[in-house]
């Protein structure tokens, strides 16, 4: 079984301050630390797990700036066997459908069963580059998977719907899956595993690689800010002791103590 | 000359860093507490093989060089400083001796175990009367027929309380001075060995350090390292490598001390602002980051000297030992300040860390013994 | 005039209420463009929906056919497509759903029309269509426009818009499922229903909700206790059940259970809007968080930055003296 893993590096900004930069259009990036989306290490991880089972070769593919390199090499000491670096600072502004583009450009050309990306990137949050490039090169997809199985060559995929409910559905292959957190336990790379992977190769593919048609970009970034204030609570302060009493006064005082 | 990573180590550094911030945090301060060995995370970690770092593929191990296990120490060191040694006694106290002084039926034997957690690695140089000065160490060896029949008693020999395999010094002559001193390998369940007392220490408190007493200990004429007489200078080479990781690991205290700093001065306030903003503050933190990184770079220069190849690189490794060690009790104690009262706490992880700290200028060779190293080289 | 499309979303018989959120972002859309607003029915045996749906837009389009009983992104997307094709809408509204996520782009990418996702406000104006939206893990907002088009298609998130009563009259037109059958090469094939736990956090007049700050699994106990001291039960953000640290079925947010408490109490939760579209209609909200900045505490009606650490002993022994004092 191919598979193919759409993989991006992005700021880790869940637990970190995060600034607008100066042109208004980016954020701070050199407090940052940057590593592979969340999604897609399960989505990786999910890889390795269907080629253990059922063999075949991992493609790792990765648009972004050459540091994205480090990301696709973690990416194969971990199980993958191939890698490409899709070359962002030829590309200039993306948005999800420019980012589809130019990855199913890269992908129509090779062999695969399953393409496997992350549901969401915590950076842009848009959820729509997987859809998009199943789309594209013409493959059924099913976002949001939170378990996989192969019977009949056939994929059966457990889509995580809202209020813990799930839709189990049976997708042909090839096939696009987009990977919720939780589905694995995403893997480190063994020591040996790296040192091999760092003398691997990462094909890069730039403007002048890419064939075709134009590439379109429907969505541009105006601007990014701080969001307003909503409703804000009210910060009670004081000793420790102090801040309790008040707790227990606002819990008794709705009955429930 | 260049200071970029390479690579691979970068990946390690990476899935290092990874795993110790996953794994090795939500323990870390428990097992402070408790002083119990983390058996658990150490399977882990052999399974990824940092057990084994500058061990060749071909012995188990993972097969890169020391400056790629300083990183990989002082990553560890920066999220748990008691996981940090443990994995550096197994390397370079354990594996590093008898691979660079093993003869190859015992690098088959011992180091593979090593590498993959089978048996951990322990060391035993200082005994009760024999601390800097290792020339006076009062175990012996006598050969009899197959055997050396080991008598004696180390002390403070971290990871000892789990271990299944150890590198003993001992005399087995005693009036060629330094030059009567052999190295033996030592298996947990040799007959005349037992364990002593388990230290209760100040910090690194999940290390296992126990004392071993050897009774009449009936060691196999062929677990012998290298010839009679060649201990000292086994010793004395085993320290140089080690030092640069002790280094590594006080790296990884101080840069663990200054982040939790950091990250309390922002949440902090006092006189209506975060502490953070305050210049007094500022100042320790300017302090810190550049000491810290000064060490980094002697740890790294030290590894590289190793790595290079030179001959000899006790000063270097001194220097990184010495220096890392100092500013690691200082910045610890820089970022205990900043906590206030808090950071006498418990609660914090900076109380940890401050008495992590403390055995760096105390084992694998004192401060004042680097400064001996350094001094000497400069003036003899 | 134009249309513009908002799609009903239903599930297992049921109207879902991002459905009246995008009805009322299609209204208020509507007025200022002067445009018609069509709500959009797939499904089957549609005529309790088509009560409910009275009121909600100009005209409400069904199309009732045994094929739409049960979402099918591929379906819905042919369907969509030949509508959409011939009705020229100027814009279409789609939750940001898991049926909008299956559905939205590849329809775009189909019908060549420009398209985003997740947007927490829409604005048209002479034709051109410009979006707020949150990024980098919800930390900060963005302006985004869109490449000019006739027609666009955007997924608006749950619980950006809350939903107003339709006022309208609607006309009602049905027409015949321009497709004939769900395609072979993907099938709906069931509904599982999450596990039942021992306990459910939908019913708890009490939840203590905890997040990544709590750091460790062991942890866990420390916060059991505290929730039986207050009477209440644990409940969870997404983490905690990703670490394997408690069951799915205490998870509170969109993937999770929609919980309606007495009091939530809030522990280490930093607010992802994943997390308080599960929570935020509780009755009274408590935030316990080290980042004065956590979004967490946009939503809570009391809040205490610190670290929960230091807060959950103190407030557990006060509650268990009174609780004594009383008993």
């Amino acid at each position: 079984m191919d598979i193919i893993v759409c993989v991006k590096r992005v700021p880790q900004t869940a637990e970190a301050e995060v600034k607008v930069d100066s042109s208004g259009k980016d954020i701070i990036r050199d407090r940052l630390t940057f590593d592979m989306n969340e999604s897609d290490t399960y989505a990786l991880e999910e890889a390795i797990l269907l080629k253990e089972k059922f063999g075949g070769a991992i493609t790792v593919i990765s648009l972004g700036s050459v540091e994205a390199e480090d990301t696709l090499r973690i990416a194969m000491a971990k199980g993958a066997d191939n890698a490409i670096r899709i070359k962002a600072e030829d590309f200039g502004e993306l948005d999800g459908y420019k980012t589809a583009q130019l990855l199913g450009s890269v992908i129509k050309d090779i062999k695969h069963d399953i393409i496997l990306t992350g549901c969401l990137a915590t950076d842009d949050y848009y959820a729509q580059v997987g859809v998009a490039l199943a789309e594209l090169i013409g493959i059924p997809h099913a976002t949001l998977v939170t378990k996989i199985d192969i019977v009949d060559s056939k994929a059966h995929a457990y889509r995580e719907l809202e209020g813990g409910l799930l839709e189990h559905l049976e997708i042909n292959l090839p096939a696009l899956l987009t990977i919720q957190t939780g589905i694995n336990e995403p893997r480190y790379a063994s020591l040996i595993a790296i040192r091999r992977a760092a003398k691997k190769e990462i094909k890069t593919v730039g403007k002048a690689d890419i064939a075709g048609g134009e590439i379109m970009q429907h969505s541009t970034l105006e601007e990014l800010f701080t969001p307003p204030v909503g409703k804000r609570a009210e910060i009670l302060t004081g000793s420790m002791d102090e801040i309790a009493t008040k707790l227990t006064d606002i819990i008794k005082g709705k009955g429930l103590l | 000359m260049n200071f970029d990573l390479t690579n691979d180590q970068k990946m390690l550094q990476n899935q290092v860093r990874k795993f110790a911030e996953a794994e090795l945090a939500p323990v870390a301060p428990e097992i402070d507490k408790s002083g119990e060995f983390p058996w658990d995370n150490i399977k882990k970690m052999a399974k990824l093989g940092l057990l084994g770092i500058i061990v060749p593929e071909e012995y188990g191990g993972s097969g890169f060089d020391f400056v790629s296990l300083a990183i990989a120490v002082e990553e560890i060191s920066r999220i748990c400083a008691s996981t940090g040694v443990i994995v550096a006694v197994n390397n370079s106290l354990t594996a590093y001796p008898i691979l660079q002084f093993g003869n190859e039926e015992q690098k088959k034997k011992y180091l593979p175990q090593l590498c993959s957690g089978e048996k951990l690695g322990a060391l035993g140089i200082t005994e009760p009367n024999a601390g800097s000065d290792v020339a006076a160490m009062e175990s012996t060896a006598r050969l009899e027929g197959d055997h050396y029949i080991l008598n004696g008693t180390k002390r403070f020999i971290t990871n000892a309380g789990e271990a299944g395999i150890y590198v003993v010094f001992a005399y087995t002559n005693r009036e060629l001075k330094h030059k009567g001193i052999s190295t033996f390998i030592v298996e947990r369940d040799t007959p005349g060995f037992s364990l002593g007392k388990h230290e209760d220490l100040m910090g690194i408190r999940a290390t296992a350090n126990c004392e071993l007493i050897f009774e009449d200990a009936k060691i196999p004429k062929e677990n012998l390292l290298a010839q009679e007489g060649d201990g000292f200078k086994i010793c004395m080479n085993t320290l140089d490598v080690s030092r640069i990781d002790i280094g590594a690991q006080a790296v990884g205290i101080a840069q663990g001390a200054l982040d939790e700093a950091v990250k309390y001065s922002k949440e902090r306030k006092a006189f209506g602002q975060p502490i953070c903003d305050f210049e007094m503050i500022q100042s320790m933190f300017a302090e810190m980051a550049t000491k810290i990184q000064a060490a980094r770079l002697l740890v790294y220069y030290a590894g590289y000297c190793k790595d290079k190849g030179m001959p000899r690189f006790s000063k270097e490794s001194a220097m990184a030992k010495y220096y890392a060690s100092d500013i690691a009790v200082e910045v610890a104690r820089k970022a205990v300040q900043i906590h206030g009262g808090y950071g006498y706490s418990k609660d914090y992880t900076v109380e940890r860390l401050y008495r992590d700290a403390k055995i760096l200028e105390l084992y694998e060779g004192t401060s004042e013994i680097q400064k001996i190293i350094i001094a000497r080289d400069l003036v003899k | 005039m134009v249309d513009i499309f908002a799609l009903v979303e239903h599930r297992q018989g049921v109207i879902r209420d991002i459905t009246y959120e995008l009805m009322t972002c299609g209204r208020t859309l509507a007025e200022k463009q002067n445009a018609k607003l069509t709500a959009v029915l797939l499904g089957y045996n549609t005529d309790t929906f088509i009560d409910n749906l009275k009121s909600q837009a100009h005209r409400l389009l069904v199309i009732d056919n045994e094929i739409y009983k049960e979402f099918n992104a591929e379906t819905y997307q042919m369907t969509l497509a030949e509508i959409i094709k011939k009705q020229n809408p100027m814009l279409t509204l789609i939750g940001h759903t898991a049926f909008g996520y299956d559905l939205c782009p590849s329809l775009a990418v189909h019908l060549g029309i420009p398209f985003t996702t997740d947007c927490l406000e829409i604005d048209v104006a002479d034709h051109k269509v410009k979006i707020t939206r949150q990024l980098f893990d919800g930390k900060l907002n963005a302006h985004v426009s869109l490449r000019e088009n006739p027609s666009y298609i955007l997924t608006l998130r749950s619980g950006s818009i809350p939903a107003q009563e339709g006022t309208l009259s609607t006309e009602i037109e049905k027409i015949e499922a321009p497709v004939s059958a769900e395609p072979d090469y993907r099938k709906f094939i069931e509904y599982i229903e999450a596990a039942v736990g021992e306990v459910d956090i939908t019913k708890a007049d009490i939840l203590i909700g905890i997040g990544r700050g709590i750091k460790d699994q062991a942890n866990i106990a420390l916060m059991e206790d505290f929730a039986s001291a207050v009477g209440g039960v644990l409940a969870c953000s997404r983490p905690i059940v990703d670490a394997g640290w408690l069951p799915k079925d205490r998870q509170v947010g969109s993937s999770g259970k929609t919980v309606k408490p007495k009091l939530y109490i809030a522990l280490g939760i930093s607010g992802a809007f994943q997390h308080i579209a599960g929570m935020k209609n509780s009755d009274a909200i408590i935030a316990v968080n080290k980042d004065p900045n956590a979004p967490i505490f946009n939503e809570a009606d009391y809040g205490i930055v610190d670290d929960l650490f230091k807060v959950v002993p103190v407030l557990k022994n006060k509650i268990v003296e009174l609780k004594q004092a009383k008993g």
